[in-house]
């Protein structure tokens, strides 16, 4: 590695003393002059101005960039809609139940915007409460019903006097009778 | 948890004792120094600003009520393969779970207020606190103390067993 870069420094070395090169003729070599950079631009005060060599940033501002963007699209609406609403609207404040007054039951959240999403996009948890409740006993009665059956087919094949485990056997006029007229045959 | 709403009739706090002053020296206080700094950059301005959206906010404001749940069947009310009552009963363990966790929450607090407005003499005039809570936490931990992340109604129940047992064992 060390060797590689020896050899890669040479050859710019060779390249820039080419003798091919416009320039570096052998008269002028030793006796030409070097600019020097600060005397190069006339008079804007900082120097020349310089190609400072660094990997691009573009892919990274970029990516900043587009994140700033992308999250200040919903961010700043939502932000705005939650000021407002602690703002102007205010929380709820707590009470006692008045006589003979059932609440809704969005009417149990403290934040307006709780409130609003119980109320309008959420099913009420009376009704959730009760859809749990169907499942279960459907449930049930489908248990129910599967051990049922396995003791009626016990009892059907052990008894033998239920419609299942029949055997359909063949019509007994066509059994041969003959053989059995005369016994000692 | 800040900004709790309970009734404040029902926990008063109680009324303050602090003794009158008895300075010594002519040094000023740097505690008065302190608070008056606090005061005035912080509580100041704060209590302005809370005002300020109470004032724009008068007039609309809604209720909210706290829920009361009707009592059903436990699980030991229920008959064994009864599948929604054993749910209905879980549910009423879960609500009355939670609300025993939020007792210990409320009588932590008080202790913490206690201890607060005490400050040196807290160990002498904080003790009936500490013993509620004592007494509190140690039924806690006998009803809900090791059934985990995965509690149920049933698993409370079985550790209620446990603990007859051993109690008639002994």
């Amino acid at each position: 590695m060390v060797g590689m870069s020896v050899v890669r420094s040479a050859a710019a070395f060779a390249a820039r003393l080419n003798p091919l090169k416009y320039g570096n003729n052998v008269s002028r070599l030793l006796t030409r002059t070097i600019p020097k950079t600060e005397q190069v631009a006339v008079r804007w005060g900082h120097g020349k101005e310089l190609f400072v060599v660094k990997p691009s940033s573009y892919y990274d501002n970029r990516f900043l960039r587009l994140l700033k963007y992308y999250l200040l699209l919903t961010g700043i609406p939502v932000a705005a809609i939650i000021t407002y609403v602690n703002v102007f609207i205010g929380e709820a404040e707590l009470a006692e139940i008045p006589e003979g007054y059932e609440p809704e039951y969005w009417e149990y959240y403290k934040h307006p915007i709780t409130r609003f999403i119980s109320r309008n996009i959420y099913d009420t948890p009376v009704k959730d409460y009760e859809k749990m409740m169907a499942a279960v006993q459907i449930e049930q009665e489908k248990a129910e019903h599967r051990l049922a059956n396995l003791e009626v087919r016990r009892q059907m094949r052990q008894r033998g006097d239920g419609p299942w485990y029949q055997k359909q056997a063949v019509d007994k006029s066509f059994i041969d009778h003959s053989p059995k007229a005369s016994p000692d045959n | 948890m800040a900004g709790r709403d309970f009734d404040k009739d029902v926990y008063p706090e109680p009324p303050r004792r602090t003794p009158a002053d008895n300075k010594q020296t002519g040094l000023p206080n740097p505690a008065l120094i302190a608070s008056k700094l606090f005061y005035y950059s912080v509580d100041l301005p704060v209590t302005k600003f809370r005002e300020c959206i109470d004032s724009i906010q008068s007039g609309k404001k809604s209720v909210y009520y706290h829920q009361r749940f009707r009592r059903v069947p436990d699980l030991t009310e229920c008959e064994e393969g009864n599948y929604v009552c054993y749910y209905e009963a879980e549910m009423q363990w879960r609500r009355d779970y939670k609300v025993d966790q939020e007792i210990v929450r409320v009588l932590q607090e008080r202790i913490r207020a206690c201890q607060q407005r005490e400050g040196a003499s807290a160990p002498q005039n904080c003790s009936k606190e500490v013993q509620d809570y004592d007494n509190a936490t140690k039924a806690y931990m006998s009803r809900y103390g090791d059934l985990g992340a995965y509690a149920s109604g049933r698993k409370c129940l079985m550790k209620q067993k446990e603990r007859m047992i051993n109690a008639q064992k002994a």
